[in-house]
Protein backbone atom coordinates (compact mmCIF):
# COMPACT_ATOMS: atom_id res chain seq x y z
CA UNK A 1 0.00 0.00 0.00
CA UNK A 2 1.15 3.49 -0.74
CA UNK A 3 0.54 5.97 2.02
CA UNK A 4 -1.30 9.10 1.02
CA UNK A 5 0.89 11.90 -0.14
CA UNK A 6 1.45 14.01 2.95
CA UNK A 7 -0.65 17.16 2.87
CA UNK A 8 1.35 20.02 4.25
CA UNK A 9 -0.73 22.62 6.04
CA UNK A 10 -0.52 25.85 4.12
CA UNK A 11 0.40 24.11 0.84
CA UNK A 12 0.02 27.15 -1.38
CA UNK A 13 -2.13 26.91 -4.47
CA UNK A 14 -0.47 28.37 -7.52
CA UNK A 15 -2.85 30.90 -9.18
CA UNK A 16 -0.75 30.98 -12.38
CA UNK A 17 -1.04 27.20 -12.81
CA UNK A 18 -4.74 27.11 -11.89
CA UNK A 19 -5.38 29.80 -14.52
CA UNK A 20 -3.37 27.82 -17.08
CA UNK A 21 -5.30 24.66 -16.23
CA UNK A 22 -8.64 26.41 -16.65
CA UNK A 23 -7.53 27.89 -19.97
CA UNK A 24 -6.31 24.49 -21.21
CA UNK A 25 -9.64 22.85 -20.31
CA UNK A 26 -11.63 25.65 -21.93
CA UNK A 27 -9.50 25.36 -25.08
CA UNK A 28 -9.92 21.55 -25.27
CA UNK A 29 -13.70 21.86 -24.89
CA UNK A 30 -13.95 24.61 -27.47
CA UNK A 31 -11.84 22.70 -30.02
CA UNK A 32 -13.87 19.53 -29.45
CA UNK A 33 -17.17 21.43 -29.76
CA UNK A 34 -15.96 22.94 -33.04
CA UNK A 35 -15.12 19.40 -34.25
CA UNK A 36 -18.65 18.26 -33.44
CA UNK A 37 -17.94 16.28 -30.25
CA UNK A 38 -20.63 16.00 -27.58
CA UNK A 39 -19.58 16.11 -23.93
CA UNK A 40 -21.29 13.47 -21.80
CA UNK A 41 -21.06 12.72 -18.09
CA UNK A 42 -20.19 9.14 -17.16
CA UNK A 43 -20.87 7.73 -13.70
CA UNK A 44 -17.93 7.86 -11.30
CA UNK A 45 -19.24 5.12 -9.00
CA UNK A 46 -19.36 1.85 -10.98
CA UNK A 47 -19.60 -1.91 -10.52
CA UNK A 48 -16.75 -2.83 -12.85
CA UNK A 49 -13.89 -0.34 -12.70
CA UNK A 50 -11.54 -1.53 -15.47
CA UNK A 51 -10.09 -4.31 -17.54
CA UNK A 52 -6.60 -3.90 -16.17
CA UNK A 53 -4.14 -6.34 -14.69
CA UNK A 54 -1.97 -3.61 -13.15
CA UNK A 55 -4.35 -0.87 -12.04
CA UNK A 56 -5.93 -0.88 -8.59
CA UNK A 57 -9.42 0.59 -8.38
CA UNK A 58 -10.54 2.33 -5.21
CA UNK A 59 -13.46 0.44 -3.60
CA UNK A 60 -16.40 2.70 -2.74
CA UNK A 61 -19.81 1.82 -1.26
CA UNK A 62 -20.94 -1.39 -3.06
CA UNK A 63 -18.66 -0.81 -6.07
CA UNK A 64 -15.60 1.11 -7.17
CA UNK A 65 -14.64 4.59 -8.29
CA UNK A 66 -13.94 4.31 -12.01
CA UNK A 67 -10.34 4.20 -13.25
CA UNK A 68 -11.44 5.56 -16.65
CA UNK A 69 -14.85 6.33 -18.24
CA UNK A 70 -14.27 3.77 -21.02
CA UNK A 71 -17.07 1.30 -20.31
CA UNK A 72 -19.77 3.97 -19.91
CA UNK A 73 -18.64 5.87 -23.02
CA UNK A 74 -18.81 2.69 -25.12
CA UNK A 75 -22.43 2.27 -24.07
CA UNK A 76 -22.97 5.85 -25.28
CA UNK A 77 -21.34 4.93 -28.62
CA UNK A 78 -23.63 1.91 -28.93
CA UNK A 79 -26.63 4.15 -28.19
CA UNK A 80 -25.92 5.99 -31.44
CA UNK A 81 -23.84 8.95 -30.26
CA UNK A 82 -20.56 8.14 -32.00
CA UNK A 83 -18.53 11.33 -31.46
CA UNK A 84 -18.40 11.92 -27.72
CA UNK A 85 -16.03 12.77 -24.91
CA UNK A 86 -15.98 13.11 -21.15
CA UNK A 87 -13.81 15.14 -18.80
CA UNK A 88 -13.87 13.42 -15.45
CA UNK A 89 -11.97 12.70 -12.27
CA UNK A 90 -10.68 9.12 -12.23
CA UNK A 91 -9.14 7.18 -9.36
CA UNK A 92 -6.25 4.75 -9.14
CA UNK A 93 -5.24 3.42 -5.78
CA UNK A 94 -1.58 2.81 -4.84
CA UNK A 95 -0.33 5.45 -7.27
CA UNK A 96 1.32 8.47 -5.77
CA UNK A 97 4.43 10.48 -6.54
CA UNK A 98 5.53 13.52 -8.46
CA UNK A 99 3.92 12.13 -11.64
CA UNK A 100 1.03 10.20 -10.13
CA UNK A 101 -1.97 11.18 -8.04
CA UNK A 102 -4.60 8.83 -6.67
CA UNK A 103 -7.28 11.13 -8.10
CA UNK A 104 -6.54 12.77 -11.43
CA UNK A 105 -8.46 14.23 -14.36
CA UNK A 106 -8.96 12.43 -17.66
CA UNK A 107 -10.33 13.60 -20.96
CA UNK A 108 -11.47 10.57 -22.95
CA UNK A 109 -12.81 10.98 -26.49
CA UNK A 110 -14.16 8.71 -29.22
CA UNK A 111 -13.93 9.32 -32.94
CA UNK A 112 -16.13 7.19 -35.25
CA UNK A 113 -15.17 5.80 -38.67
CA UNK A 114 -11.57 6.01 -37.54
CA UNK A 115 -8.62 3.91 -36.46
CA UNK A 116 -5.86 4.73 -33.98
CA UNK A 117 -3.77 6.66 -36.53
CA UNK A 118 -6.66 9.10 -37.04
CA UNK A 119 -6.35 10.09 -33.37
CA UNK A 120 -2.90 11.58 -33.95
CA UNK A 121 -3.87 14.71 -35.96
CA UNK A 122 -6.94 15.25 -33.78
CA UNK A 123 -4.99 15.16 -30.50
CA UNK A 124 -2.07 17.16 -31.91
CA UNK A 125 -4.59 19.81 -32.94
CA UNK A 126 -6.12 19.83 -29.44
CA UNK A 127 -2.70 20.24 -27.81
CA UNK A 128 -1.48 22.89 -30.25
CA UNK A 129 -4.64 24.94 -29.62
CA UNK A 130 -4.26 24.51 -25.84
CA UNK A 131 -0.60 25.62 -26.05
CA UNK A 132 -1.66 28.66 -28.02
CA UNK A 133 -4.42 29.43 -25.47
CA UNK A 134 -1.81 29.79 -22.73
CA UNK A 135 0.82 31.36 -25.01
CA UNK A 136 3.44 28.63 -24.90
CA UNK A 137 5.53 27.44 -27.85
CA UNK A 138 3.80 25.14 -30.33
CA UNK A 139 4.93 21.55 -29.64
CA UNK A 140 6.35 19.49 -32.51
CA UNK A 141 5.47 15.79 -32.50
CA UNK A 142 7.28 12.72 -33.82
CA UNK A 143 6.30 9.05 -34.13
CA UNK A 144 7.99 5.75 -33.38
CA UNK A 145 7.01 2.18 -32.58
CA UNK A 146 7.57 -0.05 -29.56
CA UNK A 147 9.66 -2.38 -31.74
CA UNK A 148 11.90 0.49 -32.89
CA UNK A 149 12.40 1.68 -29.29
CA UNK A 150 13.56 -1.80 -28.29
CA UNK A 151 15.85 -2.02 -31.33
CA UNK A 152 13.66 -4.68 -32.93
CA UNK A 153 13.90 -7.04 -29.96
CA UNK A 154 10.80 -6.52 -27.79
CA UNK A 155 11.08 -8.49 -24.52
CA UNK A 156 8.53 -11.28 -24.32
CA UNK A 157 8.51 -11.23 -20.55
CA UNK A 158 6.44 -8.50 -18.91
CA UNK A 159 8.77 -7.87 -15.99
CA UNK A 160 11.69 -7.44 -18.38
CA UNK A 161 9.56 -5.30 -20.75
CA UNK A 162 8.40 -2.84 -18.11
CA UNK A 163 11.71 -2.70 -16.24
CA UNK A 164 13.50 -1.75 -19.46
CA UNK A 165 10.64 0.60 -20.33
CA UNK A 166 10.99 2.63 -17.13
CA UNK A 167 14.80 2.54 -16.96
CA UNK A 168 15.91 2.78 -20.60
CA UNK A 169 13.02 3.94 -22.74
CA UNK A 170 10.63 6.39 -21.18
CA UNK A 171 13.41 8.68 -19.86
CA UNK A 172 14.46 9.19 -23.50
CA UNK A 173 10.96 10.21 -24.65
CA UNK A 174 11.36 13.86 -23.71
CA UNK A 175 10.25 15.56 -26.94
CA UNK A 176 6.56 14.95 -27.79
CA UNK A 177 6.52 11.41 -29.24
CA UNK A 178 3.78 9.04 -30.33
CA UNK A 179 4.67 5.43 -29.55
CA UNK A 180 2.70 2.97 -31.71
CA UNK A 181 1.98 -0.77 -31.81
CA UNK A 182 2.29 -2.28 -28.35
CA UNK A 183 2.60 -6.06 -27.89
CA UNK A 184 -0.70 -7.92 -28.30
CA UNK A 185 -0.66 -8.92 -24.62
CA UNK A 186 -0.86 -5.20 -23.68
CA UNK A 187 -3.85 -4.68 -25.99
CA UNK A 188 -6.39 -3.75 -23.30
CA UNK A 189 -9.58 -3.14 -25.35
CA UNK A 190 -7.86 -2.50 -28.68
CA UNK A 191 -7.94 -4.26 -32.04
CA UNK A 192 -5.07 -6.61 -32.82
CA UNK A 193 -3.10 -6.53 -36.06
CA UNK A 194 -0.86 -9.58 -36.27
CA UNK A 195 1.24 -9.73 -33.11
CA UNK A 196 0.73 -6.07 -32.17
CA UNK A 197 -2.22 -4.10 -30.89
CA UNK A 198 -3.40 -0.97 -32.69
CA UNK A 199 -2.65 1.04 -29.59
CA UNK A 200 -0.57 4.18 -29.12
CA UNK A 201 0.67 6.32 -26.28
CA UNK A 202 1.82 9.93 -26.36
CA UNK A 203 4.95 10.81 -24.35
CA UNK A 204 6.19 14.27 -23.39
CA UNK A 205 9.00 14.92 -20.94
CA UNK A 206 9.38 11.18 -20.27
CA UNK A 207 5.75 11.03 -19.14
CA UNK A 208 2.83 9.19 -20.69
CA UNK A 209 0.25 11.85 -21.56
CA UNK A 210 -2.30 9.84 -23.53
CA UNK A 211 -3.27 6.28 -24.41
CA UNK A 212 -5.49 5.46 -27.38
CA UNK A 213 -6.48 2.68 -29.72
CA UNK A 214 -8.59 1.24 -32.48
CA UNK A 215 -11.49 -0.01 -30.41
CA UNK A 216 -12.18 -3.73 -30.24
CA UNK A 217 -15.70 -4.46 -31.60
CA UNK A 218 -16.11 -8.10 -30.65
CA UNK A 219 -18.02 -8.91 -27.47
CA UNK A 220 -16.86 -12.54 -27.39
CA UNK A 221 -13.19 -11.54 -27.65
CA UNK A 222 -13.76 -8.89 -24.98
CA UNK A 223 -15.29 -11.51 -22.66
CA UNK A 224 -12.19 -13.65 -23.22
CA UNK A 225 -9.96 -10.67 -22.27
CA UNK A 226 -11.95 -10.07 -19.08
CA UNK A 227 -11.32 -13.71 -18.13
CA UNK A 228 -7.63 -13.43 -18.99
CA UNK A 229 -7.27 -10.22 -16.95
CA UNK A 230 -9.02 -11.88 -13.99
CA UNK A 231 -6.57 -14.80 -14.22
CA UNK A 232 -3.59 -12.44 -14.31
CA UNK A 233 -4.92 -10.54 -11.30
CA UNK A 234 -5.46 -13.73 -9.30
CA UNK A 235 -1.96 -14.92 -10.23
CA UNK A 236 -0.56 -11.60 -8.93
CA UNK A 237 -2.50 -11.99 -5.69
CA UNK A 238 -5.01 -9.26 -6.58
CA UNK A 239 -8.77 -9.69 -6.56
CA UNK A 240 -10.26 -9.81 -10.08
CA UNK A 241 -12.45 -6.97 -11.28
CA UNK A 242 -16.03 -7.96 -12.23
CA UNK A 243 -16.77 -8.51 -15.92
CA UNK A 244 -18.80 -5.60 -17.32
CA UNK A 245 -21.70 -7.03 -19.34
CA UNK A 246 -22.70 -3.54 -20.52
CA UNK A 247 -19.45 -2.92 -22.37
CA UNK A 248 -19.45 -6.47 -23.81
CA UNK A 249 -22.93 -5.92 -25.29
CA UNK A 250 -21.98 -2.42 -26.50
CA UNK A 251 -18.85 -3.71 -28.24
CA UNK A 252 -20.94 -5.66 -30.74
CA UNK A 253 -22.98 -2.57 -31.59
CA UNK A 254 -20.91 0.58 -32.02
CA UNK A 255 -19.37 1.53 -35.40
CA UNK A 256 -15.65 1.45 -36.23
CA UNK A 257 -14.17 3.80 -33.65
CA UNK A 258 -10.90 5.02 -32.20
CA UNK A 259 -10.68 6.37 -28.67
CA UNK A 260 -8.05 8.06 -26.56
CA UNK A 261 -7.67 9.18 -22.95
CA UNK A 262 -5.57 12.24 -22.16
CA UNK A 263 -4.24 12.98 -18.68
CA UNK A 264 -5.22 16.61 -18.12
CA UNK A 265 -2.91 17.12 -15.14
CA UNK A 266 0.11 15.85 -17.07
CA UNK A 267 -0.87 17.88 -20.13
CA UNK A 268 -0.89 21.03 -17.97
CA UNK A 269 2.45 19.94 -16.43
CA UNK A 270 3.96 19.45 -19.90
CA UNK A 271 2.65 22.74 -21.29
CA UNK A 272 3.73 24.77 -18.27
CA UNK A 273 6.98 22.92 -17.49
CA UNK A 274 5.77 21.93 -14.02
CA UNK A 275 7.62 18.93 -12.50
CA UNK A 276 5.15 17.91 -9.77
CA UNK A 277 1.53 16.90 -10.39
CA UNK A 278 0.54 18.33 -6.99
CA UNK A 279 1.29 21.82 -8.30
CA UNK A 280 -1.33 21.67 -11.06
CA UNK A 281 -4.11 20.28 -8.85
CA UNK A 282 -6.10 21.49 -5.89
CA UNK A 283 -4.93 18.97 -3.30
CA UNK A 284 -7.46 17.23 -1.03
CA UNK B 1 14.05 -4.27 9.83
CA UNK B 2 13.31 -4.26 6.10
CA UNK B 3 11.76 -1.72 3.78
CA UNK B 4 9.28 -2.02 0.91
CA UNK B 5 9.44 0.37 -2.03
CA UNK B 6 6.51 2.29 -0.52
CA UNK B 7 8.67 2.99 2.58
CA UNK B 8 11.42 4.64 0.50
CA UNK B 9 12.33 8.13 1.71
CA UNK B 10 15.36 10.32 1.23
CA UNK B 11 17.92 9.55 3.91
CA UNK B 12 16.75 5.96 4.46
CA UNK B 13 19.77 3.68 5.01
CA UNK B 14 19.55 0.41 3.09
CA UNK B 15 21.81 -2.58 2.48
CA UNK B 16 22.27 -3.77 -1.08
CA UNK B 17 25.00 -5.50 -3.09
CA UNK B 18 27.10 -5.92 0.05
CA UNK B 19 27.31 -2.25 1.02
CA UNK B 20 25.33 0.28 3.02
CA UNK B 21 23.61 2.99 0.99
CA UNK B 22 21.47 6.00 1.73
CA UNK B 23 18.56 6.91 -0.56
CA UNK B 24 19.25 10.34 -2.04
CA UNK B 25 16.42 10.34 -4.64
CA UNK B 26 13.34 8.24 -5.27
CA UNK B 27 10.54 8.41 -7.80
CA UNK B 28 7.41 6.29 -8.21
CA UNK B 29 7.01 5.31 -11.88
CA UNK B 30 4.30 3.23 -13.51
CA UNK B 31 3.58 2.73 -17.20
CA UNK B 32 -0.20 2.97 -17.75
CA UNK B 33 -0.58 -0.71 -18.63
CA UNK B 34 2.40 -1.91 -16.66
CA UNK B 35 3.60 -2.70 -13.19
CA UNK B 36 4.84 -0.07 -10.75
CA UNK B 37 8.50 0.61 -10.02
CA UNK B 38 10.48 3.00 -7.87
CA UNK B 39 13.53 4.62 -9.44
CA UNK B 40 16.23 5.49 -6.94
CA UNK B 41 19.65 7.06 -6.62
CA UNK B 42 21.63 5.42 -3.83
CA UNK B 43 24.76 6.87 -2.26
CA UNK B 44 27.31 4.38 -0.99
CA UNK B 45 28.05 5.26 2.63
CA UNK B 46 31.58 3.84 2.39
CA UNK B 47 32.75 5.32 -0.91
CA UNK B 48 30.33 8.18 -1.58
CA UNK B 49 29.63 6.77 -5.07
CA UNK B 50 26.07 7.26 -6.31
CA UNK B 51 24.34 4.47 -8.26
CA UNK B 52 20.97 4.26 -10.06
CA UNK B 53 18.73 1.35 -9.13
CA UNK B 54 15.11 0.63 -10.06
CA UNK B 55 12.98 -1.59 -7.83
CA UNK B 56 9.70 -3.24 -8.68
CA UNK B 57 6.89 -2.40 -6.24
CA UNK B 58 6.90 -4.99 -3.49
CA UNK B 59 10.64 -5.65 -3.65
CA UNK B 60 12.24 -5.50 -0.22
CA UNK B 61 15.53 -3.97 0.93
CA UNK B 62 17.08 -4.65 4.31
CA UNK B 63 17.91 -1.78 6.61
CA UNK B 64 21.67 -1.11 6.58
CA UNK B 65 23.37 -1.94 9.89
CA UNK B 66 24.74 1.56 10.29
CA UNK B 67 24.74 3.94 13.22
CA UNK B 68 26.08 7.43 13.59
CA UNK B 69 27.52 8.44 16.96
CA UNK B 70 28.58 11.89 18.17
CA UNK B 71 32.22 11.62 19.27
CA UNK B 72 35.05 13.81 20.45
CA UNK B 73 38.64 13.52 19.20
CA UNK B 74 41.05 12.69 22.04
CA UNK B 75 44.53 11.97 20.62
CA UNK B 76 46.53 10.34 17.86
CA UNK B 77 49.30 7.80 18.37
CA UNK B 78 51.22 6.16 15.52
CA UNK B 79 48.45 6.67 12.98
CA UNK B 80 45.69 5.46 15.31
CA UNK B 81 43.13 8.11 16.24
CA UNK B 82 41.20 7.74 19.49
CA UNK B 83 37.70 9.18 19.82
CA UNK B 84 35.25 9.19 22.74
CA UNK B 85 31.48 8.94 22.53
CA UNK B 86 30.22 12.15 24.13
CA UNK B 87 27.13 10.39 25.52
CA UNK B 88 28.43 7.00 26.72
CA UNK B 89 32.15 7.92 27.14
CA UNK B 90 33.02 4.75 25.20
CA UNK B 91 36.30 5.09 23.33
CA UNK B 92 37.04 3.86 19.82
CA UNK B 93 40.30 3.67 17.86
CA UNK B 94 40.13 4.56 14.20
CA UNK B 95 42.84 3.92 11.60
CA UNK B 96 44.23 6.97 9.87
CA UNK B 97 43.24 5.44 6.52
CA UNK B 98 39.56 5.92 7.45
CA UNK B 99 40.16 9.62 8.07
CA UNK B 100 42.42 10.09 5.05
CA UNK B 101 42.99 13.77 4.38
CA UNK B 102 40.51 14.86 7.09
CA UNK B 103 43.03 13.90 9.80
CA UNK B 104 44.78 17.25 9.34
CA UNK B 105 41.77 19.10 10.81
CA UNK B 106 41.64 17.08 14.05
CA UNK B 107 42.30 19.14 17.15
CA UNK B 108 41.77 17.92 20.69
CA UNK B 109 38.07 17.80 21.71
CA UNK B 110 36.81 18.44 18.18
CA UNK B 111 33.27 17.04 17.94
CA UNK B 112 32.66 14.79 14.96
CA UNK B 113 30.15 12.17 13.83
CA UNK B 114 31.47 8.65 13.45
CA UNK B 115 29.60 6.21 11.20
CA UNK B 116 29.65 2.57 12.29
CA UNK B 117 28.80 -0.18 9.77
CA UNK B 118 28.25 -3.59 11.33
CA UNK B 119 29.93 -2.27 14.45
CA UNK B 120 33.07 -1.03 12.64
CA UNK B 121 33.92 2.68 12.32
CA UNK B 122 33.92 3.38 8.59
CA UNK B 123 33.58 7.12 8.23
CA UNK B 124 34.17 10.30 10.23
CA UNK B 125 32.18 13.45 9.41
CA UNK B 126 33.86 16.66 10.49
CA UNK B 127 31.96 19.81 11.42
CA UNK B 128 31.67 22.15 8.41
CA UNK B 129 33.85 24.72 10.18
CA UNK B 130 36.71 24.42 12.64
CA UNK B 131 38.71 27.02 14.52
CA UNK B 132 42.50 26.80 14.66
CA UNK B 133 45.40 29.16 15.38
CA UNK B 134 48.03 30.06 12.78
CA UNK B 135 51.22 28.22 13.79
CA UNK B 136 53.34 29.63 10.99
CA UNK B 137 52.97 32.07 8.12
CA UNK B 138 55.06 34.71 6.38
CA UNK B 139 54.92 38.13 8.03
CA UNK B 140 51.75 40.13 7.42
CA UNK B 141 51.81 42.87 4.84
CA UNK B 142 50.49 46.05 6.45
CA UNK B 143 47.72 47.97 4.76
CA UNK B 144 46.74 45.21 2.38
CA UNK B 145 43.21 44.10 3.33
CA UNK B 146 42.41 42.35 0.07
CA UNK B 147 41.20 38.74 0.32
CA UNK B 148 42.36 38.07 -3.21
CA UNK B 149 46.09 37.92 -2.59
CA UNK B 150 46.96 34.87 -0.49
CA UNK B 151 49.92 33.16 1.13
CA UNK B 152 50.59 29.79 2.80
CA UNK B 153 49.80 29.25 6.45
CA UNK B 154 50.27 26.22 8.68
CA UNK B 155 47.59 25.81 11.35
CA UNK B 156 48.03 24.29 14.80
CA UNK B 157 45.72 21.39 13.83
CA UNK B 158 48.21 20.48 11.11
CA UNK B 159 46.37 21.71 8.02
CA UNK B 160 48.10 23.95 5.53
CA UNK B 161 45.79 26.45 3.88
CA UNK B 162 45.86 29.64 1.86
CA UNK B 163 45.11 32.78 3.87
CA UNK B 164 44.83 36.48 2.98
CA UNK B 165 48.09 38.34 3.13
CA UNK B 166 47.14 40.33 6.29
CA UNK B 167 46.85 37.22 8.52
CA UNK B 168 49.45 37.03 11.34
CA UNK B 169 50.95 34.11 13.31
CA UNK B 170 48.99 33.34 16.47
CA UNK B 171 45.68 34.58 15.10
CA UNK B 172 42.61 32.32 15.48
CA UNK B 173 40.98 31.48 12.13
CA UNK B 174 37.64 29.99 11.07
CA UNK B 175 38.24 27.34 8.39
CA UNK B 176 35.82 25.51 6.09
CA UNK B 177 36.65 21.77 6.12
CA UNK B 178 34.40 20.74 3.22
CA UNK B 179 36.71 21.70 0.36
CA UNK B 180 39.97 20.46 1.82
CA UNK B 181 40.39 23.58 3.97
CA UNK B 182 39.66 27.17 3.06
CA UNK B 183 39.97 30.41 5.01
CA UNK B 184 36.64 31.92 6.15
CA UNK B 185 37.54 34.68 8.61
CA UNK B 186 39.65 35.80 11.57
CA UNK B 187 38.04 35.35 14.98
Amino acid sequence: MHPRRAHVAGDALNPRLLRARGAVLASLRSTLAAEGFLEVQPPVLVQSPALEANIEALPCADGFLHTSPEFALKRVLAAGLPRVYATTPVFRNEESGRHHAREFTMLELYLHNANYLDLIPLVEGLIVSAASAISVATPVFSRTTVAALFGGDVPGDDDDFFRRWVTEIDPTLTAPTWVLDFPARHAALSELRGNVSERLELYVGGLELANGYSELRDGAELRRRFAESARARRAAGRSPHPTDEGVIAASDQFPRTAGIAIGIDRLVMALTGTPDIAEVRIGS
Amino acid sequence: MSYQTSDFRNGLKVETEGSPYTIVYFQFVKPGKGTAFTRTKLKNLLTGAVIDRTYRSGEILEEADVEEQPMQFLYEQQGIYTFMNTETYDQVEIQGTVLADDAKFLIESLEVNVLFYKGRAVNVTLPNFIESKVAWTEPAVKGNTSNNITKNAKLECGAEIQVPIFVKEGELLKVDTRDGGSYVSRL
